[in-house]
């Protein structure tokens, strides 16, 4: 086989989710930032969840033509859960002379599919299944950390910092808001944050410093989850990012960040889309103006934070800082940061390139460490089953 | 009339013919189609090309019919009956002992037999028309005709069988060059990375574990049991690969027979890595001589890419010599004989100390001479051959990522491979080691060191000896039976002619002779051990002969 050995990386994005368009730029970047060694498969979720394939989908110009699904160039395509597929179906209810379903096998799946059904552990789920090596957080630390609630308590327990919470459901809210209301006030001065738990980015958050703002903050968030968390705000505090990749003992921390965009309110329009150019544009502040102890203290825990949420591939953890005081604390774990973060790994000396090919790396250490622990254990049961089965047969033939 | 009775003769020969061709095809695949061994196993017993039975019906058919009426006007029907009777009695099949190894129809076989009875078809016509032809005037003269004619057909069933398989070489070879043509497009889209393995013996067993080492880490598929040949490794792929788009590493067994054939192999699956078990004396009929042999199997090393690796049994003088070729650049040796300390340049890099044979298993420890690791191997494996198996397997796996402690985790778990050293209890008790597959000097040794850890009852060895060694079969087959008489208590051996050199190695060596115990047929060995042993005592079978060598 003189021919390449390329390494086929299917690269997913798009979803049924309210980051899709967000997760076509990241798609675009890491497809173009993509070394020659791996051959790339673009895969599209659409807003409906339809799944497509085609190397019209490679170029961010196409998008803006809303039929991209209908180009002939463009061909449904379904990820099978089948072990011996091991990646697509191009063409899935194909049938004719001319056009046949055909098995698209991929080394990597590499998933750039933001929020929800891309972030939250069901697409790894579908990828466990299809045990297939796949980039980024395993369904476990997907799960978990799209989860602000189940997030917070995990990292308590591992010891780092996070701010005050009350957190309760709709039906609790339904049934007695006023005592929820009490239990807010009682454990948390304002102004408060009211989030969704499981919502990425800012859609259904608000801020609130009086009790009329924070009954509608609370109502406007129970439209977008089941489950809603009330924080005390940090005042005074701005907020850092820093990126972690590796996996296991391997784990490296990007240089932190500081968004200049923090203003009284996290607009989501703000937060993704200023400027024509998508998240690149966003101000930004690399590295961070802190003290390099504080710097060294939030990458520290940025790394510990990663391994408590069983972390691997990368992630971006944003804090909230005081500076003067030295207080940290950790907002939220992204499993898959806008961009890549790659705007923070070349700040930190690791080029696009070189990151793409580490995740690779991981994803196939972490699949590696899988086919570890799983043995072809056959046990006797159905065998022996069979025999006594066939043992009674005979036995009653013979009594009758 | 005479008409109709000629052709009912033909008709009862015709058929004869063509029972006798698909029962000699049997035969003729056993010999893998090769005509000119086939052959040898035909003339090496006259009742196999010239059945007495079948004489002496058509001797008697002729007397009979000399009875009949010559005049020339008259019909006579005696010489017809006659020879009919005598046709029928002909043709007959002996009675046949039951079968270790049937026929197998595969699709090939089919074609074959197709071909050969068209074959039949046409020289039994032909022949008929020839002989109408000459209008003989008297019945006795025009019925023995026929019945010679059809007699010469039936006896030259083999020939119709070896002239179908003429007739279909360039049919087969098209239909082998589009399998092969198949079984390149699938490896070409599943694009696995491919290990070959050859060696004299070991494969089967080195592939079995090297596959459930790496397993470990890879989805790694194996072709399965000893598929070594071009045909047999392009099925595997076809069915089993071309189904399963997973597998990341492809391992390959490479067989040689004759020399060019591992080459050919190499360009349908061409290696990243080659292993070189053993050479040795297997088959050394069909070489000649052992460096025949050496020059065969290292054109899995000649056909690596040059940037591939080179896995080696240092042990082995002529496989020593192969990794001093200096091909590729990228080498690996493994020993079990070299002691680590001597070791200062990291050639051979893995290699076994301490190795401890016990009921239950092998225990060694394996030296990494590169690095200075050591690190103890456990397995449920016995057979000392299994060490250098093993330690060939750990260097692929090393090579390929696995920490040392990682492949010693899953060489724990280890299965013997399929009949190779199996050891079962029979219904009674009776301990049974089983290395029926293949008996090869290395491999035997091994098994009778196994025979000897059993203490508790008698310790048996049941076998026909080992075959295909070429000018050392006597040498070999007589240190097997001075072996044997070391550790055995009673030695069984089946066939009193081929077991001759064993024999008179047990001799000897003072071995008592009413423990040693001579059988014709495999059934008569069986049953005296049915008869002999009960619990406690241990058998050790030891290789298998195909049917071409017990009848």
């Amino acid at each position: 086989m003189t021919n390449s050995r390329k390494t086929t990386i299917a690269v997913l994005f798009g979803g049924r989710s309210v980051e899709h368009d967000v997760s076509i730029v990241t798609a675009q970047q890491l497809m173009r930032a993509m070394p020659d060694s791996y051959h790339v498969l673009p895969v599209y979720i659409s807003r409906e969840g339809k799944w497509y394939t085609g190397d019209a989908l490679r170029t961010l110009e196409n998008f803006k033509d809303e039929r991209i699904t209908s180009r002939p160039d463009v061909q449904p395509v379904l990820l099978s859960p089948d072990v011996r597929h091991h990646g697509f179906i191009v063409n899935p209810l194909a049938s004719g002379w001319f056009k046949k379903p055909q098995v698209q096998r991929v080394d990597v799946l590499f998933p750039a599919v933001h929020g929800t059904h891309g972030e939250d552990g069901t697409l790894q789920g579908l990828f466990e299944l299809a045990d297939i090596p796949y980039v980024g957080f395993a369904t476990l630390g997907s799960a978990l950390t799209n989860d602000k609630i189940m997030t917070k308590q995990v990292l308590r327990q591992a010891g780092i910092r996070v701010v005050d919470d009350v957190h309760f459901s709709r039906a609790e809210w339904q049934r007695d808001a006023d005592s929820t209301m009490a239990r807010i006030k009682d454990m948390l001065p304002y102004p408060v944050f009211v989030k969704p738990a499981t919502l990425g980015s800012s859609i259904g958050v608000g801020r609130a410093d009086n009790d009329q703002l924070l009954r509608a903050s609370i109502e406007v968030a129970l439209g977008f989850d089941r489950r809603v968390l009330v924080e005390s705000a940090v005042t005074q505090s701005v907020e850092i990012n820093c990126s972690v990749i590796g996996y296991g003992q391997e784990l490296q921390a990007s240089v932190l960040e500081q968004p200049l965009s923090w203003s009284d309110f996290l607009a989501f329009e703000d937060k993704y889309l200023r400027g024509s150019k998508g998240m690149q544009s966003q101000a930004r502040v690399i590295p961070a103006p802190l003290a390099p102890e504080l710097s060294a203290h939030i990458q520290e825990i940025a790394k510990r934070a990663f391994q408590a949420v069983d972390g691997r591939g990368i992630t971006r953890v944003d804090f909230l800082v005081r500076p003067e005081q030295g207080e940290v604390f950790l907002n939220e774990l992204n499993t898959l940061p806008g961009s890549l973060a790659f705007y923070l790994w070349e700040a930190s000396g690791v080029p696009a390139g070189e990151l793409i090919d580490r995740l690779v790396r991981y994803a196939r250490e972490a699949y590696a460490e899988k086919r570890a622990s799983v043995y072809d254990y056959k046990n006797a049961l159905l065998s022996v089953a069979t025999t006594s089965g066939t043992k009674g047969a005979k036995g009653s033939k013979t009594r009758a | 009339m005479s008409l109709l009775l000629i052709a009912l003769l033909w008709l009862v020969w015709t058929g004869g013919t063509v029972w006798r061709v698909y029962k000699q095809a049997r035969y003729y695949q056993i010999e893998e189609y090769k005509s000119g061994r086939y052959a040898r196993w035909l003339l090496r017993e006259r009742s196999r090309w010239l059945p007495m039975h079948t004489l002496a019906a058509v001797g008697l058919a002729v007397i009979f019919s000399l009875l009949g009426d010559s005049v020339p006007s008259d019909f006579s029907a005696l010489p017809y009956t006659a020879a009919i009777i005598g046709a029928v009695l002909a043709v007959r099949p002996p009675r046949e002992a039951p079968v270790k190894k049937a026929f197998n129809a595969t699709d090939r076989a089919k074609r074959l037999l197709a071909a050969a009875w068209v074959l039949v078809a046409l020289a039994a016509f032909g022949a008929f028309a020839l002989l109408q032809a000459q209008a003989f005037t008297s019945d006795r003269a025009n019925a023995i005709a026929h019945l010679l004619g059809g007699l010469g057909v039936f006896l030259l069933a083999p020939l119709w069988l070896v002239l179908g398989n003429a007739v279909m070489t360039p049919v087969e070879a098209m239909l082998r060059r589009r399998f092969v043509q198949k079984a390149k497009g699938v490896l070409k889209t599943i694009n696995p990375k491919i290990i070959g393995i050859t060696g004299s013996y070991g494969k089967t067993t080195t592939k079995h574990f090297l596959r459930d080492i790496l397993n470990g880490r890879y989805k790694t598929y194996a072709t399965p049991k000893s598929y070594n040949t071009m045909m047999g490794i392009c099925l595997a792929i076809n069915t089993d690969l071309a189904d399963d788009y997973s597998v990341e590493y492809f391992i390959s067994e490479m067989g040689a027979y004759i020399p060019g054939e591992i080459a050919r192999i190499c360009e349908l699956t061409p290696p990243d890595i080659s292993i070189v078990v053993e050479v040795g004396p297997q088959h050394l009929e069909r070489f000649g001589s052992l460096e025949n042999v050496a020059i065969a199997k290292y054109e899995i090393i000649k056909n690596l890419r040059p940037d591939g690796l080179g896995v080696f049994n240092w042990d082995n003088l002529y496989v020593r010599a192969m990794h001093d070729k200096g091909y590729p650049a990228k080498r690996i040796a493994v020993s079990k004989t070299v002691d680590p300390a001597s070791i200062s340049d990291g050639v051979p890099r893995f290699v076994a100390t301490d190795i401890v044979l016990t009921v239950t298993g092998l225990t060694f420890t394996v030296h990494d001479t590169q690095t200075g690791a050591s690190v103890p191997f456990v397995t449920p494996l016995v057979g000392e051959h299994n060490v250098t198996n093993l330690l060939l397997a750990t260097a692929v796996a090393v090579h390929e990522g696995m920490t040392l402690e990682a492949v010693a985790q899953r060489v724990s778990r280890l299965q013997p491979a399929e009949s190779r050293l199996v050891r079962q209890h029979d219904e009674r008790g009776v301990l049974i080691i089983n290395d029926a597959y293949s008996a090869n000097p290395v491999g035997a040794k091994s098994a009778l060191e196994v025979l000897g850890l059993y203490q508790s009852g008698r310790r048996v060895l049941i076998t026909p000896g080992m075959i295909e060694l070429g000018e050392l079969h006597d040498q070999e087959n007589h240190r097997l039976g001075v072996l044997a008489a070391q550790v055995a208590t009673d030695i069984v051996l089946v066939g009193a002619k081929q077991t001759a050199p064993i024999q008179a190695g047990v001799r000897s060596t003072g071995f008592p002779v009413d423990r040693l115990h001579i059988f014709d047929h495999t059934q008569d060995a069986l049953a005296w051990y049915r008869a002999n042993l009960t619990r406690g005592d241990t058998v050790l079978l030891l290789n298998d002969l195909p049917d071409t060598y017990t009848n």
